[in-house]
């Protein structure tokens, strides 16, 4: 499964996103319709750390990283490229 | 005549100071003048459309300049207003509009769709009005709205007078309904009249000292209680609002950098929210050198977590505020330093100035220092009651148990224990509501949503205490085992039903629930 697969996933089966109200394409806005709330972040950044192996900084947790699902596969493959 | 009303605040305000800023958002600002001319024009319009004193008329949209116009236009036409949650579900805002007749409704161009889908679930809208809309802007509006409703925008509003409608009110009318959880999973409507509202207000412009240069947040939402002290507060002081935009809270760095460059002095929000600004907003000691004073309210905040925030802001002042929305706000505690080793949570404290509370044990006898009892409360801060169920109203506002004559208290339905400083600890609930992020949820209510899934033939919703946001809700579900059901499905179908706050955040399937000897669901058994 690619980035993108496994966090629409993550979306879809713990933040509880029904896909029929609208479906995620990775430009889709994620914090202007509801997608990602304040505690939805939270479970967020915790899954990407556990499952991509990364350290996601306070600094980093942004619109331009998460805005969309697009921009967190983006930001998640730039965080496992070797420094 | 007499000013005594919530809006005469903003006349008095805008009339002393035209020149001063009200509303700081996104940027841009609107001086205490614009707001009151504008906020006029509005309630003529109002007016015109049939609006009449006493009726009721829903604000439906995010924070701006322009909804806290629509707020005072409202209260301005002799009406009462009804915040309807942004994000909630259109099935349960239309049972909110059938519930209180809400035939108009402000709005906003991208809510159209979610009026439409009110309307066809009954809704009684008569007429839209979208005050920041400029008519030739907009692409096709006979499409988005059912035929029989009226759409009106910034032209309309335009083309009213910009000086008060002649109504008259009394401090006894209606100001606003606030829709809370029910626990038989319908939404309630607290009634909150003019009265109500200024006798908060006032207390607490007096004792948090707000003044002409404060710059107060706005972080809750029109539809949470918390609102109340920004909106009117800031206006009676002349002070500026700085509504919060949405987008901060879910990114704490950020949320940070807008308290420091907005140069807030008066913060108010639930604790959870400060706890993620701590937990994950890059705070330094020091950090917003002009905040002075930090309120919170709605839950209990965690006692480490308080102490290291009141330890990267030494500068300021923190108070515990407590009160259900019947009671605006009925005790108050400020925050001493917190020795290192205490973990015990804060007192909700004492009553505020005009305003009794009291205990009454499970024997009806009022309670002495140190024994549990519910706490009741007494003054002109609690609400009328709940909008069209008087039976639930005379269940919750009762006569005073031990007076020589008959008087209304609201019995809050929460323990509490007075310490030997006099003041109150909150110890717990007397039923099954619990809260999270600040929010009040029955847990009956969101069981009524799960019940409702025809998969379903047994469920029990249990909070899960959590440092950060209070409680997480967690489902125990039977199912018919017609079909499979997955959570997802499950979880999904709520958030059709009732505000994503109160969703699960998990649902655990089961053969069976446990139960009590009297065929009950043994809860204490279910969490175990």
């Amino acid at each position: 499964m690619s980035v993108l697969d496994v966090l629409r996933d993550f979306l879809v089966n713990d933040l509880h996103w029904d896909p029929r109200r609208a479906p995620l394409t990775p430009d889709f806005a994620l914090i202007d319709n509801g997608v990602v709330d304040s505690m939805g972040i939270f479970m967020l950044v915790s899954f990407l750390e556990e499952q991509f192996a990364v350290e996601v900084k306070d600094e980093e947790i942004v619109p331009e990283n998460f805005g969309t699902l697009g921009a967190i596969a983006a930001y998640v493959e730039r965080k496992r490229q070797p420094a | 005549m007499t000013r005594q009303l919530l809006h005469h605040l903003l006349v008095e305000t805008a009339e002393r100071s035209p020149e001063a800023t009200a509303v700081a958002f996104r940027g841009e600002t609107m001086t205490y003048g614009t707001l009151d001319a504008w906020s006029d024009r509005l309630a003529h319009l109002l007016v015109d459309v049939g609006v009449r004193r006493g009726d009721r008329v829903g604000i439906y949209r995010e924070k701006s300049s322009g909804s806290v116009a629509a707020i005072y236009a409202i209260l301005k036409a002799g009406a009462a207003y009804v915040p309807l949650d942004p994000h909630a579900p259109p099935a349960r805002l239309a049972y909110i509009a059938r519930n209180c007749g809400l035939r108009w409704l402000i709005t906003a161009e991208e809510k159209l769709p979610l009026c439409r889908q009110m309307v066809e679930k009954q809704a009684p809208l008569e007429a839209v009005i979208l005050p920041d809309v400029v008519p030739a802007r907009r692409s096709d509006p006979a499409e988005t709205l059912p035929p029989g409703v009226r759409l009106l925008a910034a032209d309309a509003v335009a083309a009213q007078p910009a000086s008060p409608p002649a109504v008259r009110g009394i401090e006894l009318d209606l100001a606003y309904i606030l829709y809370t959880s029910g626990s038989t999973g319908e939404p309630k409507g607290v009634m909150i009249s003019h009265l109500n509202s200024l006798a908060f207000v006032r207390w607490a412009h007096q004792a948090i000292q707000v003044r002409a240069d404060d710059v107060l947040s706005n972080h809750a939402p029109w539809h949470f209680d918390l609102s109340i002290f920004d909106v009117f507060a800031a206006v009676l002081a002349g002070a500026t609002l700085a509504p919060v935009p949405a987008e901060m809270s879910v990114f704490p760095v950020q949320l940070a950098e807008f308290i420091a460059q907005t140069g807030i002095t008066v913060w108010y929000s639930v604790p959870s929210v400060l706890n993620l600004l701590l937990l994950r907003g890059n705070l330094k000691p020091g950090a917003f050198p002009r905040l002075r004073t930090v309120l919170f309210a709605g839950e209990v905040f965690p006692t480490p977590h308080l102490r290291r925030l009141m330890g990267l802001l030494p500068h300021a002042r923190f108070y515990n505020l407590y009160g259900p929305t019947e009671t605006n706000v009925c005790t108050w505690y400020e925050v001493p330093p917190l020795p290192a080793d205490r973990v015990a949570a804060i007192p909700i404290g004492r009553a505020i100035d005009n305003v009794e509370v009291f205990a009454m044990t499970e024997e009806g006898r009022v309670a002495a220092p140190g024994e549990v009892g519910e706490l009741y409360v007494r003054g002109s801060t609690v609400a009328l009651g709940y909008w069209g169920d008087s039976e639930r109203t005379a269940r919750g506002f009762v006569s005073h148990p031990s007076a020589p004559f008959h008087e209304r208290v609201y019995r809050t339905g929460d323990l509490v224990r007075q310490d030997e400083q006099g003041d109150y600890l909150f110890l717990g609930r007397r039923d099954n509501q619990v809260k999270s992020r600040g929010y009040r949820i029955e847990l009956g209510d969101v069981e009524a949503a799960i019940y409702a899934h025809p998969e379903v033939a047994e469920c029990a919703v249990a909070a899960l205490p959590d440092a950060v946001v209070g409680n997480r809700l967690k489902a125990f579900v039977v199912t018919r085992g017609t079909r499979p059901l997955s959570p997802s499905e499950l979880v999904q179908f709520c958030s059709n039903l009732i505000p994503r706050y109160m969703v699960p955040e998990e649902v655990e399937f089961r053969d069976r629930l446990p139960k009590t000897s009297t065929g009950k669901i043994d809860r204490t058994e279910l969490v175990r």
